[in-house]
């Protein structure tokens, strides 16, 4: 615990003029957040089970070697680890080409990393989900064998039915998500760790506040049991995004090839129809984390002070499956809907599916 | 091309592109719907009881005077039984205030209200422009903001007036939530949201029925119903988080127009979930009626046009203090770990040495909960969550001949404004 004495961390360099000190205060800070995955006592437990998600972007590159050091760690002391790390890389590319690039990467990673377990799913794999209601979201239902279509060719129409691209990036985010839960299940995970930091952390924050999914922010930021079943966990939540960019070139070797850097939102162009509320939210923070980090850290200290309502009636969300507090679905009859027919009107039909405001917001437009 | 036709009334040719969900109306469809929305906004919230006396919070800008034709409008049109009144706050600033409050003039002639203006310098022996003259050009925002909250109230009730309306809108309300994200600020975040503020037993309630409805949209009412208002901004400087969060606001809207209301409804909710330790509003009780809300800083007025503040070097001073209590806390942490048996015998102000805040998850530097609870100042008997309501620090402060809250004295002229165009270039950038 030698990093403690920290300075401040705007100019990480600066301060930690030998890599390796900047690398131990990174490992540190991640590490601590790993505590309850500690080996403890004599007798020897049979490992937990972690889902590691992994995009290749610097964060959980980052952290997938960081917990790899700290497994060896246990092993050399302990000869035994308290956890066991299942990875799985959930390709959202619809080409053949990108996929095949994808594959030859997972691969890297398992000659580097190779203790893990890994596999390797698509996105339209979270089309054979059986909980989503895909009425909904206009799709026809996972068991109609519908041959002349792939799960690409679904999940492409899908997308392509969203009405903006905000809506598009959601809906994509909300079927990563659910199909990360449902691996995790079929795996026997207990937990998820998430590589999320600090700066990944904020923008989320503000990101589901500005698509009206506030009432969500206890179960998209904080650490702990998720409404799935399934623990959520953040270690890099006190790291800032550029740290983890730097940490990853400083690793011996490199972490820099295993890395696809997503380009600095440079689509963030004169079109405000290709801008997406996460690209804005994206690119605000990482402006406002380049010369004030402390404020980036406190706007998830504080998001994540929100508790979840606790003794309300509620229903999962028919798309993201948070938990809906009775009559606070949809995007209609609310006060700032302001049309006082909109609510009966939606109510007639009998069928009555609930969505969260967000979900309904992305489909509805 | 063919004309498009009214999405309403598919009669008239459609001249207005609506900012909220860009429905293509006639003049007349869009200047009524905009009128029914506010009535189904104050209905459905309840939000007057026929015999009222409103005083209307007008400041002559758009936002206000809107409001004033608007609630006119309603009361005539579905009897509301209301008897409104303008009342505007005097701020003394010299160049500022002449014009507006030559347009409030002219409106009370113009929708036949009563009129009462209340002068800063009435109220607290002081003008604007004397502030700044012993405070300086930083900082002032602050007074500006406490002074007026509390002129408002202050001469309703004068008029012996127990209801205000003011003229903020869904722009202004998101805008409060993110920035209070950004601060930090949950409690302030808890309370900005609803509609309403104060309850039967408080002296004077305060309301916006505006809350839903989009600035532009206001423009738009404003110009189509050709009001006479007047636009200015104020000549005091602006303030960096508010600028940062309007500007998001502002491309947030461009991206999706919905967003707005987005941000609106977001923080609604939110109100619900922060814990009642730091709001020390019982959930129980229904969401639209929070009680404190006598500090009176949640909110820029509908009248200043910047709704600042202080000035420009907010961002970096959070900034530097954040980082001291990170600097500090990480050390208490060290010290701790060290003293094994010493941990449930020391106190930690930042840290609070209770036994789950060593599980690694609860462990937050920062995390001390401020409850907050609803009294009255000792000193001028106003609603305040503090003993002495800021008004009255600020005012013992000044009468001193020296500010009591330090804000920001000790950053340079030049430093401030570069930082301020820095915080407006990255605002643009993310346009």
């Amino acid at each position: 615990m030698a990093v403690v004495d920290v300075a401040p961390s705007d100019e990480p360099l600066q301060y930690f003029c030998k890599s390796k000190c900047f690398s131990q205060y990174v490992t540190t800070k991640a590490i601590k957040r790993m505590e309850t995955y500690r080996v403890r006592g004599s007798i020897a437990k049979a490992a937990r089970k972690l889902l590691f998600p992994l995009s290749f972007g610097p964060s959980s590159a980052s952290l997938l070697y960081i917990l790899d050091q700290h497994l060896q760690g246990q092993y050399d002391r302990m000869n035994r680890a308290a956890y066991e790390l299942i990875v799985v890389h959930i390709d959202l590319n619809l080409e053949a080409a990108d996929r095949k690039q994808s594959s030859e990467l997972l691969d890297q990673y398992k000659s580097r990393f190779p203790r893990h377990t890994y596999s390797s799913l698509g996105l339209e794999d979270a089309l054979l989900l059986d909980n989503i209601d895909w009425t909904a979201l206009n799709m026809p239902e996972p068991l109609q064998n519908d041959s002349k279509n792939t799960g690409m060719d679904k999940l492409q129409q899908l997308v392509g039915s969203m009405p903006s691209a905000t809506s598009k990036t959601d809906v994509i985010t909300t079927l990563l998500t659910r199909l990360l839960v449902d691996v995790a299940k079929r795996n026997c995970c207990e937990s998820i760790l998430f590589a999320d930091s600090t700066t990944r952390l904020a923008e989320k924050t503000l990101t589901e506040t500005a698509k009206g999914r506030g009432f969500s922010l206890p179960w998209q930021v904080s650490d702990g049991m998720s409404p799935y079943g399934i623990g959520f966990n953040y270690p890099l939540r006190d790291l800032l995004k550029k740290e983890l960019v730097i940490f990853s070139s400083l690793t011996i070797p490199p972490l820099t090839d295993l890395i696809i850097l997503q380009g600095p939102s440079s689509h963030i162009s004169a079109s405000s129809k290709l801008t997406t509320i996460d690209d804005l939210m994206a690119q605000y923070f990482q402006s406002v984390e380049e010369n004030y980090p402390s404020i980036v850290a406190n706007v998830v200290r504080t998001s994540s002070k929100l508790q979840p309502l606790s003794g309300d009636e509620t229903a999962a969300c028919g798309l993201c499956g948070l938990p809906v507090a009775e009559g606070t679905d949809g995007i209609d009859g609310w006060g700032g809907d302001q049309n006082s027919a909109s609510r009966a009107s939606e109510q007639q039909d009998g069928k009555h599916k609930v969505l969260c405001y967000g979900c309904s917001r992305s489909i509805n437009g | 091309m063919a004309p498009v036709p009214c999405a309403i009334c598919k009669t008239s040719r459609a001249l207005i592109i609506r900012p909220k969900n860009h429905q293509k109306l006639c003049k007349g469809c869009f200047i009524t719907i905009f009128e029914e929305e506010i009535h189904h906004t104050v209905t459905t919230t309840k939000l007057f009881s026929r015999g009222d006396r409103i005083a209307i919070g007008a400041s002559g800008g758009k936002d206000s005077t809107v409001l004033a034709s608007v609630l006119k409008t309603l009361n005539e049109r579905y009897n509301y039984g209301l008897e409104l009144v303008l009342l505007s706050i005097d701020e003394g600033i010299k160049g500022y205030r002449d014009d507006s409050l030559e347009t409030v003039k002219r409106n009370a002639v113009q929708y036949d209200m009563p009129l009462k203006i209340v002068g800063y310098d009435e109220l607290y022996g002081w003008t604007m422009d004397q502030v700044v003259e012993a405070i300086g050009k930083k900082g002032n925002c602050t007074y500006c903001g406490v002074f007026r909250r509390q002129a408002l109230d202050r001469g309703a009730k004068m008029l012996g007036i127990k209801h205000v309306v003011t003229g903020h809108n869904a722009d202004d309300v998101a805008e409060t939530i993110l920035m209070n994200l950004l601060r930090g600020d949950l409690p302030r975040l808890a309370r900005s949201t609803s509609i309403v503020t104060g309850d039967e037993s408080s002296e004077v309630r305060r309301s916006k029925p505006l809350k839903y409805a989009y600035e532009k949209e206001i423009v738009l009412y404003a110009h189509h119903k050709k009001l006479d208002y007047f636009s200015t901004e104020c000549l005091y400087s602006p303030e960096a988080f508010r600028g940062s969060a309007r500007s998001l606001i502002k491309n947030l809207e461009r991206v999706r127009p919905s967003a707005i209301l987005d941000v609106v409804r977001s923080g609604e909710d939110m109100a619900k979930l922060v814990p009642e330790a730091v709001t020390g509003i019982s959930h129980c009780k229904s969401q639209k009626v929070s009680l404190s809300s006598a500090d009176g800083e949640e909110e820029g007025a509908a009248g200043c046009g910047t709704n600042g503040r202080s000035s420009g070097g907010e961002m970096a001073d959070m900034e530097k203090k954040l980082q001291e209590d990170e600097e500090a806390s990480s050390r208490e942490v060290e010290i701790t770990s060290k003293v094994p048996n010493g941990v449930n015998g020391q106190r930690h102000d930042r840290i609070g040495a209770k036994p789950e805040s060593r599980n690694g998850v609860k462990r937050e530097p920062g995390k001390k909960l401020t409850r907050q609870t609803l009294g009255t100042c000792k000193t001028c008997g106003y609603m305040s969550s503090q003993d002495i309501c800021k008004a009255c620090m600020l005012l013992e402060g000044l009468n001193k001949n020296r500010p009591k809250m330090e804000i920001e004295i000790d950053v340079e002229d030049e430093e401030s404004s570069t930082l301020r165009r820095k915080m407006e270039g990255l605002a643009l950038t993310a346009a």
